[in-house]
């Protein structure tokens, strides 16, 4: 049933029957359902009056235009969610954020907030009790059952509280609004609540996209919140208390939230880790960082509670760290939330919260939960199995498909069935009745449309009190009637706008009052996984730069021979066809006769094809999987062309029907969009470790491509006529060319090429300049103190760049070996190039050591084990 | 009676091992019929961090972890213990199965003869052991209650028949109805495969009597320790022969927990020697560890119960 709503309130100038309304006037909201906007009168209430009356005079072309830019910085910036399921490139999913915020009045909100924050008090206290005396448990205020047979109940817990007054750091809510107007909990999250990130980026996003608006309206700042947190965090720690080490504890990347990880972490100025980031030894936390262990203080958790320890919780987990638990318990690192938080997202509390709110601080609930019966209590059951055709039913333990039946849409078999179950444990279940969200205007298909909402609102503990932030993550459903909001099915995000009388004072970020003493930048240690992947952006980037240069060429010199016939122009292609196959190692390739006079199929594949093994999107899909891994490192501006480089790509050559017009522009594009990256990354990152791992992966990669290159190029030799181009394409695919002109301004010729490519450590596109650079940078990496003695990586380029130095060029050309190939020449690049294999490989076993694999033991291992 | 226990285990490895963390549960814990004497540990190389504590069932624990290279660990507990000849079971008011179950579930309704307060004087102890009776009523991480076990042990819960004599009768058929058999599982294999194979070890049938008696309803923990073994007649004891051994208890209010070895049909007396007391052998496994690096490895495990007197 819909209503047309009479919309009084707005006054818009717009006509409502133009094809540019917005839909403001005939906004439909369902009978009989709550709407944020126009309540349940058909009026908009009068804190929405201005701001929906800004909207429609906006008009809907320039709402939707704001709604692709909304989409396009979100996408820039590298929000996504990623979503479970289907093939790992196309994990990230975008993040999506309505144009139209929800709006809070601050009367409401004063409401709200203490609710919110007696809700954090209850829990708080619930949860000490239960890791602590068990009060609750042994008087019966709280079913054995019910607390002990949830999977967020871990006994080795028990007693690993440290005596504080606030354990609940962090806490979420999941608020809907009934029929009625009244706002209820439908769930909490208090284990590892994520959202707040988001609900910053959102807003961050809002204030570009409707400044406007945004300027005019008295919206509460969220930088508050942020700020509290840090401070929260910061009083946690049980050592260094001036200035202690906090980092963001991720299950990493292929989880859903972790953009927001990154981002929370580059926001708070946290290390982001994951599990073997990290170790325990003597009892305390360390980083594994490239300048050796460093201890940690606070952890600020994302990892669920029973995957941080494989030790003390559950074996099988890769995602923690072995100790943190005993650490935990000695006090020597504290966990926010603490681990065992979970057992408060359990909805069988719900059901028991009046009571305890009544027993422990006298009060009444502020904020009522959705209604609630848990069937481990014999009336309880009784009415829920009487009624389950008008109830959910919920395991009290989110499982691993997290089923929720509705009763009504079950068959009499499924009925039956459902019964048996609660029947068989009936503590492990709970009712609830079917709640139907409010409605709030989203911006969908060009025009104003009611859809379902839910708010996700946050509350944090700053080492005194609660706060809650102003603000939240409002999600709605795409679908119209739908109440499935979450971001796995789909649903859209929306900023949340809690007005104020006036506008507050914006908290600014950039010196948190707890951290006041000045922090050395240096001091900033890099995790040895950060070093890893920054060591591969480098790598990748250099394997796209190259193979994207020599297919530049190759096309180019596959015109000529379209068009001129010539013999050596084909001898010429085939030649560099055959290097192609070689430099990026997609054998066979050419080095198949077959393909070398029909090559356009395999060029296309080399280019585009997503899962083969070398080819350039392959090769951008790991680049920007790498870079994703260490968003935090990036500034916004980098980031922004890595998303562009992968972005141009897809849209010029992997989503079309392609032609070597446009594979040569797509080419031209990415060789800009790398250059864009090297200038950012050269300008804005400090010369540190990080810097080193990232260009010391890059020019070990070039050196290794161009001496592939060399190798399948010149190192045999060709007939003049072919060989004068075959130098020719080999100086242009490496960006050489003109320096070659005007250095030596004459035919090309092999010794020349050699001088210039090879030795010429003046030269940043010669494997000496590489080797010269790598030989500077790993002399710069950290190591333990070793006196005059060079490391096993030292002594590997040291040989390198020595046997290089000590070549002629004359020497280099002087045999050959009866097959036209210049055997010393290719020797030393042979020799060169297995040596930086090794370099690679020592650099990866001495300063990525969180490769090394946990295994778990226990003394009754099968003995088939034996040695 | 006075035993002295020599618990080894030996882990070899092919690579070096960086580091290793573990918890031991290998120190006897005292209770009314065992007290522990002295307990230290052996190990080598030396743990550059040790420390001791107590777990939520009241175990000892031994958190240890080696932070040098090592390609073998070796830890040996010794304990010694003094044993109380003391049954259980004789001389209770014979209360029915169904009379402890709903007693479990609904304490204040309870039937007359169940007065826990005799047992405990203190009512905060009354609280304690109730909470950790309820707590053993649930599935734990190896022991899921269910349909199959249920059917398993009807034929031992006649109705109204006392606790201790349905007990006993599972007890005895679980010992008659399944094979000993070391190759048949291990630590892995679930406890549908042991009902219907018929095969298992000890920390088997335990788990089996255990799921059993939840699966009625009633709170049953199991116990982690070892067991004096008799050489054949006219031969030599042999050192180093015994083994970790495990059964179960059952809780009846008013007199605590008492204890039945389905592995060798008995009531535990003076023979056997605790370790420590959990929902499963999760919960009390005697060594496990964390190790990074390693490669391949290797084990080897020695116990030796030794009558001192």
């Amino acid at each position: 049933m819909r209503s047309q709503s009479a919309i009084t309130g707005a006054s818009a100038g717009a006509d409502p029957d133009t094809a540019n309304a917005p839909g403001v006037q005939s906004y439909e909201t369902r009978l009989g359902v709550y709407d944020e906007m126009v309540a349940a009168e058909h009026k908009v209430l009068p804190y929405w009056e201005r701001f929906i009356d800004a909207l429609a005079a906006m008009g809907s072309a320039e709402i939707e235009r704001r709604r692709r830019d909304t989409q396009r910085l979100l996408r820039e910036n590298g929000v996504t969610y990623n979503v479970y399921g289907g093939d790992t490139h196309k994990l990230a999913r975008p993040w999506r954020l309505d144009p139209v915020p929800l709006l809070i009045g601050s009367a409401e909100w004063l409401t709200i907030e203490a609710g919110l924050k007696q809700r954090a008090v209850l829990l708080d206290l619930i949860l000490q009790d239960i890791y602590g005396e068990q009060t609750l448990l042994k008087k019966g205020l709280l079913p054995a059952e019910l607390v002990l047979g949830h999977n967020g109940f871990f006994h080795a817990c028990v007693g690993a509280l440290p005596a504080r007054t606030q354990q609940l750091t962090l806490y979420s809510a999941n608020l809907a609004r009934a029929a009625n107007g009244r706002l209820w909990v439908l769930s909490d999250r208090t284990q590892a609540p994520s959202g707040a990130g988001y609900a910053l980026e959102n807003r961050t996003v809002m204030t570009r996209i409707l400044a406007d608006i945004f300027r005019e309206t008295p919206v509460q700042r969220l930088a508050g919140f942020f700020k509290a947190l840090d401070q929260g965090l910061t009083t946690l720690a049980r050592h260094n208390k001036d200035n202690p080490r906090i980092v963001l504890l991720t299950p990493g990347p292929f989880n859903e939230a972790y953009f927001e990880h990154a981002y929370l972490s580059a926001y708070l100025g946290y290390t982001l880790v994951q599990g073997d980031d990290l170790t325990v030894r003597d009892g305390r936390v360390w980083l594994k960082s490239l300048t050796g262990l460093q201890p940690v203080d606070v952890i600020l958790r994302r990892v669920d509670d029973s995957f941080c320890d494989p030790l003390a919780l559950r074996s099988d987990s890769r995602l923690g760290v072995a100790g943190l638990l005993e650490a935990v318990r000695r006090g020597n690192v504290v966990i926010a939330n603490p681990l065992g938080s979970s057992l408060l997202e359990n909805p069988g509390l719900l059901a028991f919260l009046p009571k305890l709110a009544r027993h422990f601080l006298n009060e009444d609930l502020r904020l009522p939960s959705v209604a609630t019966w848990w069937c481990g209590q014999a009336r309880e059951r009784e009415f829920v199995l009487n009624n389950l055709d008008r109830l959910l039913i919920k395991p009290i333990n989110r499982g691993p498909d997290d089923r929720i039946w509705c009763g009504a849409a079950l068959g009499k078999a499924e009925q039956q069935r459902l019964r048996a179950a609660i029947l068989a444990k009936p503590h492990g279940y709970v009712a609830q009745e079917p709640m139907s969200f409010s409605t709030v205007p989203a911006f969908i298909d060009h025009r104003m449309e009611a859809r379902n909402a839910v708010l996700r609102s946050f509350v944090v503990a700053d080492g005194d009190d609660y706060h809650a932030m102003p603000g939240g993550l409002t999600r709605v459903a795409w679908d119209k009637d739908d109440f499935n909001v979450s971001n796995q099915a789909g649903g859209i995000s929306k900023d949340t706008w809690v007005l104020a009388d006036e506008s507050n004072a914006p908290v600014a970020m950039a010196t948190p009052a707890s951290r006041l003493s000045p922090v050395d930048a240096a001091s900033e240690p890099l995790t040895s996984r950060a070093a890893d992947h920054l060591f591969w952006v480098g790598r990748y980037w250099e394997r796209i730069d190259g193979a994207a240069r020599l297919l530049r060429t190759v096309l180019l010199k596959y015109r000529d021979t379209q068009e001129f016939n010539e013999a050596s122009d084909t001898q010429c292609l085939a030649v560099l066809l055959r290097a192609l196959t070689h430099v990026t190692v997609t054998y066979p390739g050419f080095t198949d006769d077959a393909l070398l006079t029909a090559p356009e199929t395999e060029l296309f594949s080399l280019a585009r094809e997503p899962k083969r093994l070398g080819s350039l999107t392959d090769n951008i899909q790991a680049f920007v999987q790498s870079a994703f891994t260490i968003r935090d490192l990036w500034s916004q501006d980098t980031w922004r062309s890595v998303d562009s480089i992968q972005h141009r790509w897809r849209q010029r050559v992997v989503n079309n029907g392609l032609t070597i017009d446009a594979l040569q522009s797509g080419l031209d594009e990415l060789i800009t969009g790398l250059v864009a990256f090297a200038g950012l990354t050269g300008d804005s990152m400090t010369r540190e470790a990080g810097w080193l791992m990232l260009d010391s992966g890059r020019r070990l990669e070039r050196a290794l491509m161009l001496m592939a290159l060399l190798r399948a190029t010149v190192a045999s030799q060709h007939d003049p006529a072919v060989a004068s181009q075959v130098f020719e394409a080999v100086l242009s695919s490496t960006d050489s060319f003109n320096i070659y002109l005007r250095r030596y301004r004459s035919f090309m010729q092999l010794p020349m090429l050699l001088e210039l490519l090879l030795l010429d450590e003046t030269h940043p596109r010669s494997v000496a300049y590489q080797l010269q650079q790598l030989s500077l940078h790993i002399d710069a990496l950290p190591r333990e103190g070793q006196g005059s003695r060079l490391s096993a990586e030292q002594r590997l380029i040291v040989k390198a760049h020595t046997d290089l130095r000590l070549s002629t060029v004359a020497e280099l050309l002087s045999d050959e070996d009866g097959a036209g190939v210049y055997s010393a020449l290719d020797d030393l690049l042979a020799d060169t190039t297995e040596r930086l294999w090794r370099v690679a490989d020592v650099i990866a076993r001495v300063y990525f050591s969180h490769s090394q694999a946990a295994q778990w033991m226990t003394a009754n291992a099968p003995l088939e084990d034996e040695l | 009676m006075k035993y002295r226990i020599t618990h080894s285990t030996v882990y070899n490895y092919s690579q070096p091992v960086g580091l290793c963390q573990n918890e031991a549960r290998l120190q006897p814990r005292d209770f009314w019929r065992q007290r522990c004497e002295s307990c230290h540990f052996e190990i080598t190389p030396e743990p550059m961090d040790f420390r001791e504590f107590v777990d939520y069932f009241g175990n000892r624990v031994v958190y240890f972890a080696v932070q040098q290279p090592h390609r073998q660990l070796a830890v040996t507990a010794i304990s010694e213990v003094t044993l109380f000849p003391a049954s259980n079971g004789d001389g209770y008011p014979p209360l029915s199965w169904e009379q402890i179950r709903d007693w479990l579930q609904d304490p204040a309704g309870s039937a007359p003869g169940l007065r826990p307060s005799q047992a405990h004087p203190q009512d905060q102890d009354v609280e304690q052991a109730l909470l950790e009776a309820r707590y053993h009523l649930l599935d734990s991480p190896m022991i899921a209650a269910g349909s199959e076990l249920a059917d398993y042990a009807r034929p031992s819960f006649q109705p109204e028949r006392p606790l201790l004599d349905v007990v006993r009768d599972l007890m005895q058929r679980i010992y008659a109805d399944f094979t000993y058999d070391p190759a048949f599982t291990t630590i892995a294999t679930p406890l549908s495969e042991v009902l219907r194979h018929r095969r298992g070890v000890c920390q088997d049938f335990a788990h089996l009597a255990i799921g059993c008696l939840r699966s009625f309803g009633l709170a049953a923990r199991y116990v982690s320790g070892y067991v004096e073994t008799q050489p054949p007649p006219g031969e030599e004891r042999l050192i180093g022969a015994d083994a970790s051994h495990a059964w179960f208890a059952v809780y009846l209010p008013g007199d605590g927990w008492l204890e039945f070895d389905p592995t060798h049909n008995k009531v535990p007396f003076d023979r056997h020697i605790t370790l420590a007391w959990g929902r499963d052998f999760s919960d009390v496994t005697p060594l496990k560890g964390i190790v990074y690096g390693g490669g391949q490895h290797g084990l080897s495990v020695s116990v030796d119960v030794l009558r001192l007197a």
